[in-house]
Order: C-alpha cells, then structure tokens, then sequence
C-alpha cells in the first residue's frame, strides 16, 4: 500500500477483518497452492521490503544501508476480498504454512458490507451457534421395567406416517362407503428437505438423490428428499426413483412446466408435494438463486433467462388469505395426480404457525405440516433476514402438536420440523428431541451438506458464500471447474453412511424409553432440560 | 430306572409347595451329608440343582420329576449331573459353570443363557434367546448345547463362546432352524444346524466349510447326545454330513469391514445410470465428464489465468501529459541504452522540447508519477527535455503540395506547423508580432527559461517551418482570403486581450502582459510599491519582476485561495510577496486600491493580472463562439469546416495543453488532407496504480542522471523485461520469447495452476489474473 494515501471511511486494517490470515514465511515454500485455491482472492503473493541497516560509532565506520526483497503471502484489506474462513489455504498447504483464524474481537468488517447502499446477502445460517435442542436430555430411561429395549439387539420400525390418517372410526367408514381414504406414505422420520437444482450443484444434487435411492433400494430405508424449488431433471421425473422425491411448489413457481409435462409418463407417483410459503433461515422473504449459478442447465431447467437474478416472491401471488392459499394450492396439488398424493404446506416457524394449522385441521387435503425454524440454512438471503428474523423450532412444534392434542387430532395431522437440527452434529439427538415435542419427521438440509459434502460453513459466519457460486467445496457452485470437486458417488456414499449411522443414534434413544415399534411422537414426558423457563414453556420436566 | 439309587426329596409337604429357599436347603443338607443322588420332585422351584460345590470331589447326580421350575442348574458345578424327566422351564443352566443337564423334552426361553462351561442336552426345541451371552474360558471346556429340535427366535445373541448344536427335528418353521434374527452381536463360538437358516446377522457371523474334524466330533457329539436323551436310534437320520452347516463369529476383522454391501459405484452404474440412462441425472441436458476435478488444476480447469497485459494500460505519466508524449517510453529507452532516440523523441510531440518540458512546464507528468504514492521522488522528465535543446528535428515526409495556414506563432500554433511539416505539408504561419513563441518570448521572465535555451528552440523551428510571417495582422478581411487559399486554417491566435475589471479606476492599472512584456525590455520601473489584483502564476511572474526592477512592497490580493503553485509561486514568495485573500476591490485611485472593507492598499503600481481572452473579431460572423471563446468539437474543429482552433483562443490552458491540442489538431487535418475520416485516437486507459510493486526500489534514492532514472522508472503497466514472473513462478510456466514483434512473455497452460504468484511479484503491474473463460 502506498503511503501517501488517504483514508476512506472504508479503509480496513487486517486487525477489522472477521478472518485473519496466519501465516508462517519460514514454513512457506512459495508454491502458489493457497493463492491458487482461495475462492475470493483474499490472499496474494506480495514482495516486501527488508532495509538491513549495519551501523558503528567507530572512528572511520562507514554506515551501510541496503535493501532487500523477500517475498511472502499477503491478506487483502479490500471488503470484496476479505477472507472468509473457509480454510482451503490451510487444506492444500504442503507445509501447514497458513490458517485463516478467526478475529477473537470484534470485527469491523460488519459496518462496512453495505458498500454502494448494498446490503450484506450471503449463505448459510444464522450466526449463532446456540440450540435449546442441544440442551435438552432424555431423563426417561427403562431399566428394569419391560419392554427394556436394546438398540443393538432389537428389531426397530423407525417410520414415520406422511399423510392425513382418519381416525380409525372415519376411517372404516370411509372403506364401507368405499368413499375417499387420504393417501399416507410409511416413511423414514429423517427427510433431506427442499435444497433446489440450482442453489445445489448438478454433482451434489445427484448425489443426494442417488444415496436416497441406494437406502431404499439396498438398505430398505424409505428415505425420503425433497427437490426444493427449482424444477427437477426430466429424466429423474420418468424414473421409478421419482416416489422417493417430495416435489416441492414455491412462489416462483420454477421448472412446473416440465413437471406437467413429465407427469403422463411418470412410472410412479412423487413420494408427495410440498407447497413452500416461508423458509425458515430468512421468514417472510422469497427464494433467491443469484445470477453467479443461474448458467445454461440451470436457466433451462427453470425456464429462464441465463445470468439474471431469480428471486421468488415472499407469497405466492393471487392468494389472499391462509384459507384461500391451503385450499387453492392443496386442492390443485392433489387434483395434479388424482388425489393419490399427499401434499403439504411448509411454512417458517412463526407466532402465527397456529392459525395456519388450525386451518389445515379443517382441510380434509391437507397431509400436514412442516415448520422451519430460524436455524434452518439457505443458499441465499439478506443477512439481517438470516440473523434477526424468525421463530426457534422447538417451541413453534410444541405449540402446534399441543393444540392438535387440544383438537384430539395429534395423530391425524403430522408436524415436520425443520432448521437447525444437527447444527452442532447432534442430529439425533435434536431430532429424536423435536419428534417427542410433537413431530411425526425431521427435515434436514445444512447438515447434510455438512456430513454429505464437507460444507465447511459454520454458526462463526465462515465460508457462507452459498449465494456466489464459488462454494470451495463444489457444493453450491454452478461451475464445473468447482462442482467437479464433488463426486456424486462419494456423496451418496456418504448419505448412506449418515442415515445408517442416524438410525442406530436413533435407535440408542428411543430404546431405552422402551420404545420400538413406533416412534414416540410427541412423547414429551421423556423429556427434561435444566431450564425452568423453557420447561414450563415446553411443557416438559425441569431437571438439575 | 433304579429307584432305590435316589434318594427322594419331596418338593410339596403337606398339600403345600415347598418354598424355592427351604428345598435348596434340604438339597444342601442332603449334599453335606455325603447322599449322592437325590431325585427331587419339583414344583417349579428356583434354580434346583445348582450351586452343588459342596459335594466335591464327588460327583452329584439330580433327578427331576415333576415342573422343574426357572433356572434348573444355575451356576452349576463341574461335578454335577442334572437329568429332568420332562420339559424344562426358562434359563435352564442359566450362568452355568460345568454341569452336565439332560432335558428330556424341550426346554423353553433363555437355554444356557450366560453359560461359561458344562452341557445341556434337550431331547426336544428350546425357546427364544437360546445359547445367548455365552462364554469361553480357556482354561476350561468351551459350554455345549445340544438341541434335537429347533431353536426359538433372537438365539445366540451376544454369543461369546461355547458350540451350540441345533438339529432341527421336526421343527416348526424347517426353513429357520434358529428363529427369527439369530445370532445378533455374536462375537464368538460356533453354531451347528442341521438344515435351514434363512437368515442371521450377516454383520456378526458367517458359514463355513463344515471339515472332517469338526465333522468327527458332531459325529461323536451326536452319538453321545442321542445316548443321553435316549433316542440312539435317530444317529442314521441325523449323521448326513450334507445336510449339516456350520456358523461361526466374524472376526473383528472380518465385521470392520461392514456387511457385504453393493458398492455405490456398483449402483451407479448398474441401477441409478440404468434407470435414469447415460451420463445419469442430467445426462440428457448436458455431456458431463465423469470424475473429479483436482482442486489445484492446470490448463482448462483453472478458475483463474494470468496474462501479460504488457502495454494495455498508459503509465500515469503518459496519461498526464497534455501534449500527449508517452513519457515512459522514454525511459524504457534509456534502459536499452537508445539513450538519442529516448531524447529526440520529444521533437516528434513538441517543436518546444528543451523550453516546455525542460523549463515552462509544471510536469503533470511528475505530480502524477507513481513513485509520489510511496512518497519517492518522481521520475525527472526535465533532464530528458533539457537534454534536447540542441538535437536535431526529424525529417519531414515528402511534401504532400496541401497547404494549412496558422493565424499566431505562439506554441499552440507553432505546434500544429511543427506538426504540419513533419507530415509533408505546407504551414504557414501568420503572426501579428515581431516575434514567435509568443507569451513564451514576450512575457515569461528570464529567470524561468534561460535565453539561450529558447533560443536554440526558436532557430530551430525557424528553420523547421519555412513559412513564418511577422508582423502580419490579420483582420476579417485577409482571414476570409487566407481561408480561400489554403485547404485548411487554425486559429492560434492565443488569448491575447487581458481580462479587466468593471471598477472605477481600472484604467489607472496595467495589465499583467503588458507590465511583463515591458519588464523583460527593461522599459518599466514600477515604484517601490505594486499590489497585485489577481494571485495566479503570472502575477507571481510579476511580482518577481517587479522586485526585480526595485519593487520591495508587492501583494497579490485575490477573491479567493490564491492559484499560483510550483516555481512561480515560489520564486514570487522569496521576492517577499504577500499574498492577501479573500479581498474584494472597490476603486483604483491614485494613492493605490481601496478595498470594499474600506481598507487602502497603497500602490505605486496596479497590475490587473486575472487572464486573458482572445480577440477573435477577424473571425467574422461564419464562425461561431462561446463565452468569447472559438467554440470546437474535440479534434478542435469549429463550426466552420475548414477552420479549427487551439489554445487559448479555446480556453485558456497550460503552455502544454496549447501544443498538445495542436498535436492533435495536426493529426486530424493531416487525416481529412488524406481523405480520411478524422479520429483522434484514444489513449488506453491508465493502468491502476495499485498494480505497481515500488518495495522493489530503494526508497532513499533521487533519481538525478538519465541511467538513474530510466533505473528507478516503475514502468508502469510496461513490462521492464526483468524476469522477476519467470524466477516465482512456482510451476516454472512463464517463458520469455523473442517476437518479430519484440519479446514476449508467454505462460504455458499446462504448467500453470493460476496462482496469480506473477502478478503478486511483478514491479510493473503487467501481469493480470484474469477467470479463465466459462465451461460449459
């Protein structure tokens, strides 16, 4: 940098940004790697200057003052370039020469990422690391009482019912008047919720599918995930692979033409549909795919211009009202495939989640609900949307499953939670936690980019560059030289190996609350956490 | 049976079952007093037989009649023989440690559950978790269970040792001799069936060849325990070796390894491809290569490529320079010791070298030169125009017959002569003064440029431009006939008319180039007080002449932050002018300025020194003006096609910017006079400062020599051919190479891995990294 310059207002020393690079020049061997691989150019080879001055106060000294040249790894102070965590400097380095580490104060970069009236958007999460579902423990442990259970030893039917189940008295009646029965599918209680074709990579997104597709069909896992919006591959809608996949609807309403096109020669009908009025990471605001990812593949598949932005609108459009929006988009849904399918809304955790609900409980269509809380990822949001709006999960699942039991309609109307479950790698536990408060499933998505791919994002805000396409791990990138990093066959791999590795967590859970053959839904009396508060808010045990 | 062998224990006195506690003690009492057999009628009591340790060394013989109750041989003893005569209840040889127990008839849950050593011998089927967390001890006899029938679900759970036996005599499901889920967790032992087992945890235990040895034993194993169960006869239908299989533990080995799973590339291939077709989910929309990509790649995979923007970008300097001389390359020249060419270059852009970019001019070129960012002395141009005072010009081309007038000599017109002629063409210049070069003979002071250098100057344009005319005043008149004789004319007559000011008195001051002009003949004595109305370079010119001339009170008074900078300034600063603002004047009167403050500036002299404009009558009414000035498009020509103007009779400028538009004003005269459409050109744009490296240069260091310059020259965004890229590049992917054109820096494709390593070291900026082009 030069010094004469002056200062702007946004002009940033290494000791304002979030991420500092650590950097050892005596390790370093100069080969280019870390400044090849940097995804936002935050560091760069820079000469410096050394000024060897060799000086005596002897009679006759001559004074020598020379400079020098060496050279070295430089972090940019630039805000576009500031490092952002992710660690691929670190990951190639032959000689464990550089880390980004974290700035333990706090940084200043914050007041400055608003540049041209720009607000922050990024990826990711909320920035906060902090779950109540982490804090709650499972007090309730069978020992001598039969049915004590043993998660290695026992036969367990870990399902899960998606679906509007009749009450057993409607139900005979409806098969005695050969009338209407709702379509229920028997599922696996951990769903990969809506991440689209789009925000993912054509490598991820494959992966994803084929691991769902391999539980199935060789572990007998009904596995179950959902597209998100963006349209899904023709050739994956005319496949028999189509009843694991949940087709999702939102506002933009991308990529439905071929889905009605596809829908004569589907082999099989999608496992369900789920109708997208609110995401939990940025609630009240639309979908957002940035024009970085919006290439040829994926403009085709969505009917679209290549290289525009494409937002969806925060509502869908000519809806005016909860019961104008359940009923068109249930009765439209369900009409699509002959009322054989079970459709859904999926709505972001809100203070007003309970008027939602008790307008589906009115609804014969209407196959359930999933919620997402404020911990739930996204590939691209407003970062004041993603920190600071949003309802928590667990209260917003327990106040709905306990007004269905108010209503006696707990077990006709399945709860799908979604959002932060797994945030800390705790996935069983947080979703065998959220199924006692009341839901019949989870979803999960960041996790599985976590466990599946090797997403380095984190709650410390470092990575989150979902929006712009460069995902160093080829996980949100539209860009082959990036998702060619990604193996679709080593993320199946992987998703095998999570789910797996889920049912048997699951299974050490459950077990010893005695339970086998049916997943304690709503099985709160198992419950405790060392909070009053949030005890008596959930209606669960206060224990120390 | 020989009845007078046992002795008999009754399990019920007086119509009342005896209690699990009083008939062990009974047993207990029994054994202490030596009796060895003892049949035991039971009543379903607890654990009868077990825990016989007393009797040792002997051996103790237990016959059961009746319900033999939980747990019939618990923690049995190795001397201990058990015989019940009917079915037994759960756990039978529960935890047991060597006793010997014959079940003749079927036994139900939990069989040899937890046992370490001993036999149990079932005439009959047993029940669920059979043979469940058995061990071995190796210092003794692994334990043994033989079952004629079938084994009921969950057997073998948790097996850790021990054999297990099932021969599968009428059993109830023939094809799953051990029940449902068998085998889970089992981590040792083996297990015997004769016929089906559907299925078992394949994660836990495995089937094996069945050999002869272990073949010889079942054979001898069989033949005892049909002995033993009284069915000896049944060994012909048992002993067919084909029939028999053999299950045994994984070893931790052999369970690290996971159960035999389909591979997913197996998957892939085979189902997920299959179904979806070629190239899988998206193989229709687009042709995907399979496989990965590394994550530091070269050639078409690198998300970034460098490229040697070598010349793309003007230098700051070139950039800065109103007359348009590409400075650096000047210095580049200087380097690769074309030491004449570097100096006489300056002729090619300037008939006023040696006077303008040696002396007169403020040097934009420096002000802006990189070097200042670091707060390193600018590169001094000056030594380069000075050096030129006495080189030659170039030659002009041969004479093209087309013939331009220029009304003024100054160095705007000038300029495009200069320019004219060195094209081949005939200018003419008409200058109303007796002399050319204009303010820069008349008015400029001695002390700013030396008299021999302008001199030398003027020689040599004189006898560059053979058609001068002093002395030749042109009106409307003589311009209309001067603009019928030649294809073209430029107006240069410079802004020659001072501005005044609309105060009273006025006419009581002089103005600057008229003070000036009779300064530099000596022809002025301004008294010993001057004020100074108007603060630029040329008041300060006038007030280091009038100290000069004797003046010692001299103050330049503006309206506002006084304009004048550089070497004016300061030579009009050590002459001890005051410079006085924001001051408005009233009056002019004879004792000096009165201010509007009411304030009185005594003066002897008054010099209105706030510009000029030109005097544009002879233009007639064809041409039109604005503000007083000849209104023109940006290759200077104005509203009438054949006449364009320059200088300051286009506003006023620096002396540089006067020859720079007449540069360009040549160019496009010389375009039309060829027939060609008239473009000035653009200039690429200047390089990005930030792109300089200047840690390579010694920061104490004034450049002060011709070498030392062309040294300490950034080159900015010019490649210095130093080679600095090809000595850290990582990968050793730059090359020089030599081109008809020049050298070249060239990067091999297949080396590089888009480090950026080449921009990060270059001194000059060249190198850009750039994303590589989009794949599909």
């Amino acid at each position: 940098m030069s010094s004469n310059r002056s200062l702007e207002p946004s002009s940033l020393s290494l000791n304002d940004l979030p991420w500092q690079i650590e950097y050892n020049n005596d390790r370093c061997t100069l080969c280019g790697q870390c400044t090849a691989v940097c995804p936002v150019h935050a560091i760069a080879l820079h000469p410096f200057q050394k000024r060897i001055l060799k000086t005596s106060v002897g009679k006759n000294a001559e004074q020598s003052n020379e400079y020098d040249t060496f050279y070295g790894i430089r972090q940019d102070t630039r805000v576009e370039n500031a490092c952002i965590g992710c660690a691929m400097c670190t990951l190639v380095c032959p000689n464990d020469a550089i880390r980004p580490k974290k700035n333990p104060s706090l940084d200043r970069m914050k007041f400055h990422i608003n540049q041209h009236g720009i607000p922050r958007r990024r990826g990711g999460r909320r920035n906060d690391s902090g779950s109540i579902l982490d804090r709650i423990k499972f007090t309730r442990i069978s020992m001598l009482t039969d049915p004590a259970l043993d998660a290695g030893r026992h036969e367990f039917e870990m399902r899960t019912l998606l679906g509007r189940v009749l009450s057993p008295r409607e139900n005979m009646k409806q098969l005695r008047e050969k009338g209407w029965i709702p379509p229920v599918r028997e599922i696996y209680p951990l769903i990969i919720g809506g991440m689209s074709f789009g925000a993912l990579s054509p490598t991820m997104w494959e992966g994803l599918q084929m691991g769902v597709a391999y539980l199935n069909e060789e572990m007998g896992m009904p596995v179950r995930i959902c597209t998100g919006e963006g349209g899904c591959p023709p050739r994956l809608l005319r496949s028999r692979f189509l009843k694991y996949v949940i087709l999702q609807i939102a506002s933009g309403y991308f990529g439905w033409d071929e889905i009605i096109h596809a829908i004569p020669h589907m082999k099989e009908d999608p496992c369900a549909i789920e109708i997208k009025y609110g995401q939990g990471a940025k609630p009240g605001d639309g979908g957002l795919l940035m024009w970085h990812k919006v290439n040829k593949l994926i403009a085709a598949i969505r009917g679209v211009p290549q290289g525009v932005s494409l937002p969806s609108p925060p509502t869908h459009q000519t809806q005016y009202s909860i019961e104008e929006s359940v009923a068109k988009m249930i009765l439209s849904m369900s009409m699509a495939w002959g009322f054989r399918v079970p459709v859904y809304p999926k709505i972001s955790a809100s203070s007003t989640s309970l008027a939602v609900m008790n307008n589906l409980t009115r609804n014969e269509y209407a196959a359930g609900l999933a919620i997402d809380g404020e911990d739930g990822g996204t590939g691209a949001a407003y970062a004041v949307s993603m920190d600071h709006m949003g309802h928590p999960i667990a209260s917003c699942v327990r106040d709905n499953y306990l007004n269905l039991t108010a209503l006696g309609k707990q077990n006709e109307v399945p709860i799908f939670a979604g959002g932060g479950i797994g945030k800390n790698g705790n996935i069983a536990a947080n979703a065998a936690a959220l199924i006692m408060l009341g839901a019949s499933g989870v979803q999960i998505g960041k996790y599985v980019m976590q466990a599946a791919a090797g997403c380095v994002g984190t709650e410390e805000d470092r990575c989150n560059v979902c929006n712009l396409g460069i995902c160093p791990k080829g996980i949100t990138s539209q860009d082959p030289r990036l998702y060619r990093r990604l193996d679709p066959e080593d993320v199946a791999q992987r998703v095998v190996d999570i789910f797996v590795s889920f049912d048997t967590q699951l299974k050490k859970i459950v077990a010893p609350l005695g339970r086998s053959t049916s997943l304690p839904i709503g099985m709160s009396d198992a419950l405790g956490i060392d909070d009053k508060n949030i005890a008596d808010r959930l209606s669960i045990k206060y224990v120390v | 049976m020989m009845k007078s062998d046992y002795i008999f224990i009754a399990g019920k006195r007086d119509e009342k079952r005896v209690s699990s506690r009083v008939l062990e003690d009974t047993i207990h009492q029994h054994v202490k007093r030596g009796n060895k057999k003892l049949e035991i009628q039971a009543f379903g009591q607890h654990g009868i037989g077990g825990r016989l340790w007393e009797s040792y060394p002997d051996k103790m013989d237990i016959r059961i009649i009746g319900h033999s109750g939980q747990r019939t041989g618990s923690l049995g003893t190795p001397n201990t023989r058990i015989e019940i005569m009917g079915p037994a209840s759960d756990d039978i040889g529960w935890l047991n440690a060597g006793a010997e127990i014959i079940v003749h008839g079927s036994a139900s849950n939990g069989a040899m559950n937890g046992a370490a050593q001993g036999k149990v011998y079932v005439g009959g089927s047993i029940g669920a978790r059979g043979m469940t967390m058995t061990k071995r001890n190796p210092r003794f006899e692994p334990p043994e269970l033989w079952v004629l029938g079938a084994a009921g679900d969950y057997f073998g759970e948790f097996m850790a040792g021990g054999i297990a036996v099932i021969c599968g005599l009428n059993a109830a499901d023939p094809e799953q001799l051990l029940g449902y889920r068998p085998l889970v967790g089992m981590v040792g032992g083996k297990v015997f069936v004769r016929g089906e087992v559907k299925s078992y945890s394949d994660k836990d235990a495995k089937e094996v060849d069945l050999d002869d040895q272990e073949w010889e034993w079942l054979i001898q194993g069989l033949k005892t325990f049909l002995k033993k169960i009284k069915q000896p006869t049944l060994i012909n239908e048992l002993a067919v070796r084909k029939h028999w299989r053999l299950i045994e533990a994984k070893s931790p080995q052999e369970k690290a390894e996971g159960p035999d799973r389909k591979s997913m590339s197996w998957y892939r291939d085979q189902i997920w491809d299959a179904e979806l077709g070629r190239g899988g989910l998206i193989g229709d929309l687009q042709e995907t290569e399979k496989g990965t990509v590394p994550v530091i790649t070269k050639g078409e995979y690198r998300r970034y490529i460098p490229v040697w923007e070598h010349g793309k970008y003007i230098s700051p300097c070139q950039a800065s320079c109103p007359t348009g001389i590409p400075v650096q390359q000047r210095w580049a020249m200087i380097r690769t010791d074309n030491i004449d060419e570097a100096i006489s270059m300056g002729l090619e852009y300037s008939p006023f070298p040696a006077t303008v970019c040696g002396h007169l001019c403020p040097s934009p070129c420096m002000a802006s030169c990189t070097r200042n960012l670091s707060y390193m002395s600018p590169i001094n141009v000056r030594l380069l125009g000075q050096a030129a005072q006495n080189i030659k010009p170039p030659k002009p081309a041969k004479a093209s017959g087309k013939k331009v007038a220029v009304i003024g000599g100054g160095p705007g017109g000038l300029s495009v002569a200069w320019q004219l002629t060195m094209k081949g063409h005939t200018a003419t210049v008409f200058e109303a003064g007796q002399a050319i070069a204009g303010k820069i003979s008349a008015v400029i002071p001695e002390s700013r440029i030396p008299a021999d250098t302008l001199n030398a100057e003027i020689e040599r344009i004189n006898s560059y431009i053979k058609d001068i005319r002093l002395g030749e005043k042109v009106d409307a008149k003589k311009f209309n006939e001067i603009k019928n004789s030649h294809d073209y004319v430029v107006v240069a007559a410079g802004g020659n008319k001072p501005r005044s000011l609309p105060i009273k008195g006025a006419e009581r001051a002089l103005f600057a180039n008229d003070f000036l002009e009779k300064a530099k003949a000596n022809k002025i004595k301004p008294g010993k007080k001057i004020v100074i109305i108007g603060a630029g370079n040329v008041g300060c010119d006038v007030a280091t002449e009038a100290h000069r001339l004797g003046a010692v009170d001299i103050t330049l008074i503006d309206v506002q932050k006084p304009a004048a900078f550089g070497k004016e300034r300061d030579d009009a600063e050590k002459c001890g002018a005051q410079f006085r603002w924001p001051v408005f004047t009233k009056e002019i009167n004879s004792q000096g300025i009165k201010l509007e403050s009411g304030e009185l500036l005594p003066a002897n002299t008054v010099v209105i020194s706030i510009g000029d404009v030109p005097d544009l009558s002879f233009l007639g009414e064809g041409i039109e003006l604005e503000r007083g000035f000849v209104k023109v498009d940006e290759t200077g020509r104005s509203s009438d096609e054949k006449v364009f103007a320059i200088g300051d009779a286009v506003g006023p400028g620096l002396i540089t910017n006067a020859i720079g538009a007449g540069r360009r004003t040549a160019i496009v005269i010389d375009q039309l006079l060829n027939g060609q459409a008239p473009d000035v050109g653009s200039l690429a744009p200047m390089i990005d400062t930030r792109r300089i490296n200047l840690t390579y240069y010694n920061p104490r260091h004034d450049p002060n020599t011709l070498e030392a310059c062309g040294d300490d020259c950034a080159s900015c965004g010019n490649c210095k051919d130093c080679g600095i890229c090809v000595a850290v590049c990582p990968e050793g992917a730059i090359s020089r190479q030599e081109k008809a054109t020049g050298f070249e820096y060239v990067v091999d494709e297949s080396k590089c891995i888009g480090c950026g390593f080449c921009k990060g070291a270059c001194p000059c900026g060249v190198w850009e990294l750039i994303p590589n082009t989009p794949l599909a």
